[in-house]
C-alpha cells in the first residue's frame, strides 16, 4: 500500500508540473496586460511598469523565475490585489469553497444513491418514473439557474435562508443545494442502471431462492455491488462541482476561490492564475486518488496489496 | 453500510435547519446610525500609491483625506489643508495644514505628503497612476528612473506648510489633490509593515472621517467606522457604513428588497424594471462612451462628411432608452454633462453642438453619398471593435444596425475581451472602436486632451491643427486666465463635434436604489463617486 501511495504521489507531482508548465505558456499567449489601469497608460508607461514586475523578460526566463519561486514555496504576489501574496489569497478564500463544494458533493451523491436505488427497486412504477424525472430535471437545469431560483423563492419570498453572504451553516444551505443537483442526478442515473442490472443477476435470484428477505438481499448483495461503478464517476463529479462553484459562489456572494479564478483570467493576473491552476489540479488529483482507494475498499477483487 | 443512518442524519439536519431559520429571521427597524452599502467589487488595495480602481478609491476617500476634499458642484472643501494659495505664475501652490492626527495618534504633517508623493512617483513602487503627477516638477523624469526621487517638486516647510512646484500651470490642480494618489501616508506605518503595508485593515493608519475595519485583504465585507481622531469628527453622524461586495446584480437587488442592503447599484434590465420604484435614482457619471474612427488605417474615414454621416445615422436617444436601458443619458458632447462647471454654467451646455450628437438619417444618407463621392468609393466595409461584456455587445449590435442603414456601408462586429480590445485600439488595429473614458478629475481637459494629435490615447489618430493649437493655448498662454482657458476648451469641443472627430454615444449614469431613510450621502460624477462623511439615517 505504501509503495502504491508513493508511486501515485510521484505521478501527482509530475501531473502538476506538466499542467503548470502548459498553463504558464498558454497564459502568456493571452492577449492584454495584467495592468488594472491599462486604458489610461501609454505604451512607454506600460513598458516601465513591466520592467518593475520582470514582465519585459522573455517568456522562458519568466518561467524559470516562476519555477524557482514555487520550489521555494513562493507563488508570487497578485496583480489585482496589490502586494497580496497569492498563497494568502488562496488560503483566505479556499475555506468557503471547500465547505460548499464538499457539502454539495456529499449531499448530491448520498441523495443520488437513495433516489437511484429506490428507482431501481421499484423499477417501472410511478416511483421510478418520478426518480427519472428528477434526474433529468437536475441534469438539464444549469446550477446557476437553480441557484437564482432557490435564492428568489427560498431566500427572498419564503425567507427561509439568507439570500447571499457568508457567516454560518445557514448561509451554506442554498449554495449547497444548487451544487448538489447535478451530482444527485448523475449518481441517481448511474445507480439506477447498475442496480437494475444487479437485481436481475443470477446471485440475486439465488438469494431470493434461498428465501432471504428483500431488505437483506438489497442491503447485503445488491447495494454494495451496484456501488462499484458509481464510485468511478466521483472524479468527474468533483470537476463538475469545482466549475459549478465558480458561478454559484458569485450568485450567493460567497467569499470563495472559484470566482477569483475566473476574475484572475479576465484580468491577466498571472501569479493568481498559476496558483489556482495548481490548487485545482491538486484537488482533482487527490479526489481521484481517494476514489481509487475507496474502490479497493468496496471491491475486494481490485484491492491493492502490492 | 452507513448510508441509511447518514441519510437520516442529513434529514434531521435539514429539518433542524429549517426550524432554526424560522427563529433566526427578525425584522427590527431601529434608527441605528448604520448604513449597509453594496459595492460591485472587493477592495483591491488600500495602498494609495498602488490604487487604480474606483471601488478602492471610494473606500480610501472615506478612510483618508488629502489636502482638499472634493465637494458638491465642482467645489473643493478644506481637508488637511486649512487654506491654500497659488503664485501669480500658477506654478507654486502653498498649502497651510491644520493640526490633525492619524488614527494611531501620530500628527499628520507636511512630511507625510512629501513622503507619500515621492513614494508614488518612485519607479520602484511601480504605481500605475504615477502619470497623474505629470505636472508636478520632475515627476516624469523620476518615474522613468532618470532622476532621484528627492528632486520631486514638493517640500515641507516646517511641519504644517506644504509647497508644490508645478512644471506648468494647472488650474485644476485643486481637484487633483482631492484624489487618493495625492493623500498623505504615515511614514512610520509604511516602514513598519514594509511590503505588507495596507494589505489588510490593521496594517494601515487613517486620517479620514472613518477607519477601516474587518477587511482581511481578500474578503468581501468590511466596515467604515467613525474615526474619533478625525479633525472634523463632530460632523460625522453615521457610526458604521457596512460594505458588502456583491458581484451578481440580481443578488444585490434581492438583498436590497429583503432589507439587508440600504443601497444597491442596478444595471441593464434590472435598472429598466425598477425605474418606477420610489427608491430609484440615477447618478450621472463623468464618463462618455464613444465611437472612434481609425483615420490612420482607413483613408475614407479622414473625410469629414463620412464621419458626420455615420454620427447622424446613430439614434442616441433610442440607444439610451431602448438598448442600454440602465441609467445612461443621451450625450451632449464628448465632455460629459454635470461634470465641469464655471460660474454655474455647465461646460457641456456651453460647448453644445446639436449636429455632433443629433440623429437625422436623411441628412446622414445625403452626407454619406457626398463623402463617398469625394473619396471616390462606391462601398465601404468596416469592422466595429468592442469589448465582449453584455453592455458593449448590445451597444455594438445597435450601432451596427444603425450604420448599415447608410447605402454602401457594411459593418461587421467584433467583440473581444476588454483588455485585448484596449491593446488593439492602442495599436490602431481596428476600423471603428467603441471606447469609454472616465474622468480622473472634473476638468474638461481630462477628456479633450485625449484627442490632441500626439496623445497616445487618441486611438483613431484624428488630427486637427486648430484643435491642437486651442488645447495648447489652454495649457500655456491662457493657463492662468480661467475664463480664457474655459473659452479655449469650449471652442475645442465645438470644433471636435463639428468635425466629428469621434461620435459620443451615451454618457454613463449609475442607476441605483437607495433607502429613503439614508440621507446626506454625497454623490460625485468623478471618483470617488460617493462620500459618506455627512451621511446619516433618519
Amino acid at each position: 500500500m505504501a509503495k502504491y501511495l508513493g508511486k501515485r504521489i510521484f505521478y501527482i507531482i509530475l501531473t502538476l508540473f506538466i499542467v503548470s508548465t502548459i498553463t504558464f505558456f498558454l497564459m502568456k499567449l493571452m492577449p492584454g496586460t495584467p495592468l488594472t489601469n491599462q486604458a489610461k497608460l501609454t505604451p512607454t508607461q506600460i513598458h516601465q511598469i513591466y520592467k518593475q514586475y520582470g514582465l519585459d523578460k522573455p517568456v522562458w526566463q519568466q518561467y524559470l523565475v516562476y519555477l524557482g519561486g514555487i520550489i521555494h514555496g513562493n507563488f508570487g504576489t497578485s496583480f489585482q490585489f496589490s502586494n497580496q501574496p497569492v498563497s494568502y489569497l488562496i488560503t483566505s478564500r479556499l475555506g468557503p469553497s471547500l465547505i460548499i463544494g464538499g457539502q454539495g458533493m456529499v449531499l448530491g451523491v448520498l441523495a443520488g444513491l437513495i433516489v437511484g436505488a429506490v428507482g431501481a427497486i421499484r423499477a417501472n412504477t410511478w416511483v421510478d418514473t418520478s426518480a427519472t424525472i428528477i434526474s433529468i430535471l437536475f441534469i438539464s437545469i444549469p446550477s446557476f439557474v437553480l441557484a437564482v431560483l432557490l435564492q428568489y423563492y427560498l431566500g427572498l419570498k419564503l425567507r427561509l435562508f439568507p439570500i447571499a453572504d457568508w457567516g454560518g451553516f445557514m448561509y451554506t444551505v442554498l449554495p449547497t443545494l444548487a451544487l448538489a443537483a447535478s451530482p444527485l442526478a448523475e449518481t441517481a442515473r448511474f445507480m439506477r442502471t447498475e442496480m437494475v442490472d444487479v437485481l436481475s443477476s443470477d446471485y440475486i435470484e439465488l438469494a431470493k431462492a434461498k428465501g432471504l428477505n428483500k431488505v437483506g438481499i438489497i442491503y447485503h448483495h445488491a447495494l454494495r455491488n451496484s456501488l462499484i461503478p458509481v464510485v468511478t464517476i466521483i472524479g468527474p463529479l468533483a470537476v463538475n462541482i469545482m466549475t459549478g462553484s465558480m458561478v454559484v459562489e458569485n450568485i450567493f456572494s460567497i467569499p470563495g476561490i472559484g470566482e477569483q479564478f475566473v476574475k484572475s483570467i479576465l484580468t491577466n493576473d498571472y501569479p493568481t492564475i498559476m496558483g489556482l491552476t495548481i490548487v485545482y489540479s491538486a484537488m482533482l488529483c487527490v479526489v481521484l486518488l481517494i476514489t481509487d482507494i475507496v474502490y479497493g475498499l468496496i471491491d475486494p477483487r481490485i484491492r491493492i496489496n502490492k | 453500510m452507513k448510508i441509511n443512518s447518514l441519510a437520516k442524519l442529513g434529514g434531521v439536519a435539514l429539518v433542524t435547519g429549517l426550524i432554526l431559520a424560522g427563529c433566526g429571521s427578525k425584522s427590527s427597524q431601529s434608527k441605528k446610525q448604520e448604513i449597509s452599502w453594496m459595492t460591485p467589487s472587493p477592495i483591491a488595495t488600500m495602498d494609495t500609491s498602488k490604487m487604480t480602481d474606483l471601488y478602492s478609491a471610494q473606500v480610501a476617500n472615506g478612510t483618508n483625506e488629502g489636502l482638499l476634499r472634493i465637494a458638491k458642484d465642482n467645489k473643493v472643501n478644506p481637508g488637511v489643508a486649512k487654506s491654500y494659495s497659488v503664485s501669480k505664475d500658477g506654478l507654486t501652490w502653498t498649502f497651510n495644514l491644520r493640526h490633525s492626527k492619524w488614527s494611531n495618534g501620530d500628527p499628520v504633517t507636511a512630511k507625510d505628503f512629501v513622503f507619500s508623493w515621492q513614494r508614488t512617483v518612485n519607479p520602484k513602487t511601480a504605481s500605475q497612476y504615477a502619470y497623474i503627477f505629470a505636472n508636478v516638477k520632475n515627476a516624469d523624469k523620476i518615474s522613468s528612473g532618470k532622476m532621484a526621487v528627492s528632486k520631486l517638486g514638493v517640500k515641507a516647510e516646517g511641519n504644517y506648510k506644504f509647497v508644490v512646484s508645478l512644471s506648468k500651470p494647472q488650474s485644476y490642480f485643486k481637484y487633483m489633490v482631492t484624489q487618493p494618489e495625492f493623500f498623505p501616508q504615515n511614514p512610520k506605518t509604511v516602514a513598519k509593515y514594509g511590503s505588507s503595508f495596507a494589505t489588510n485593515a490593521t496594517k494601515n493608519s487613517y486620517n479620514g472621517p472613518f477607519i477601516l475595519k474587518g477587511w482581511n485583504g481578500t474578503n468581501d465585507t468590511w466596515t467604515l467606522t467613525k474615526n474619533k481622531n478625525y479633525w472634523d469628527a463632530k460632523s460625522v453622524k453615521v457610526k458604521d457604513v457596512k460594505f458588502q461586495a456583491v458581484k451578481t446584480p440580481s443578488t444585490a437587488l434581492n438583498s436590497y428588497n429583503s432589507g439587508k442592503l440600504d443601497f444597491t447599484t442596478l444595471s441593464g434590465t434590472l435598472a429598466a424594471n425598477n425605474k418606477k420604484n420610489k427608491d430609484y435614482t440615477v447618478y450621472p457619471q463623468a464618463s462618455t462612451s464613444y465611437m472612434e474612427f481609425n483615420t490612420k488605417k482607413i483613408p475614407a474615414l479622414r473625410n469629414t462628411n463620412i464621419r458626420k454621416a455615420m454620427a447622424l445615422a446613430i439614434d442616441k436617444k433610442q440607444m439610451v432608452n431602448k438598448v442600454m436601458q440602465g441609467g445612461d443619458i443621451t450625450p451632449k458632447g464628448f465632455v460629459p454633462a454635470d461634470m465641469a462647471k464655471r460660474s454655474g454654467k455647465d461646460f457641456a451646455n456651453e460647448a453644445y453642438v446639436k449636429a455632433g450628437t443629433d440623429y437625422n438619417l436623411k441628412e446622414a444618407k445625403a452626407l454619406f453619398a457626398k463623402g463617398m463621392k469625394q473619396v471616390g468609393k462606391k462601398s465601404l466595409s468596416l469592422t466595429l471593435l468592442g469589448a465582449d461584456d453584455d453592455d458593449t455587445k448590445r451597444a455594438t449590435e445597435f450601432v451596427q444596425s444603425q450604420l448599415t442603414k447608410l447605402p454602401g456601408l457594411k459593418v461587421t462586429n467584433q467583440n473581444i475581451p476588454f483588455k485585448s480590445k484596449l491593446t488593439r485600439a492602442q495599436n490602431q488595429q481596428f476600423d471603428l472602436v467603441l471606447s469609454a473614458w472616465i474622468a480622473d478629475y472634473p476638468d474638461p481637459s481630462n477628456f479633450l486632451d485625449l484627442m490632441t494629435s500626439d496623445n497616445p490615447q487618441n486611438d483613431g489618430k484624428w488630427s486637427n491643427k486648430q484643435y491642437d493649437a486651442l488645447m495648447k493655448k489652454s495649457e500655456t498662454t491662457d493657463a492662468n486666465n480661467e475664463s480664457a482657458r474655459w473659452s479655449d476648451m469650449v471652442q475645442a469641443e465645438k470644433l471636435l463635434m463639428n468635425q466629428q472627430g469621434l461620435v459620443p454615444l451615451y454618457q454613463q449614469g449609475q442607476a441605483a436604489l437607495i433607502k429613503p431613510s439614508v440621507k446626506g450621502v454625497q454623490p460625485f460624477p468623478t471618483s470617488p463617486q460617493y462620500d459618506w462623511a455627512k451621511a446619516y439615517v433618519k
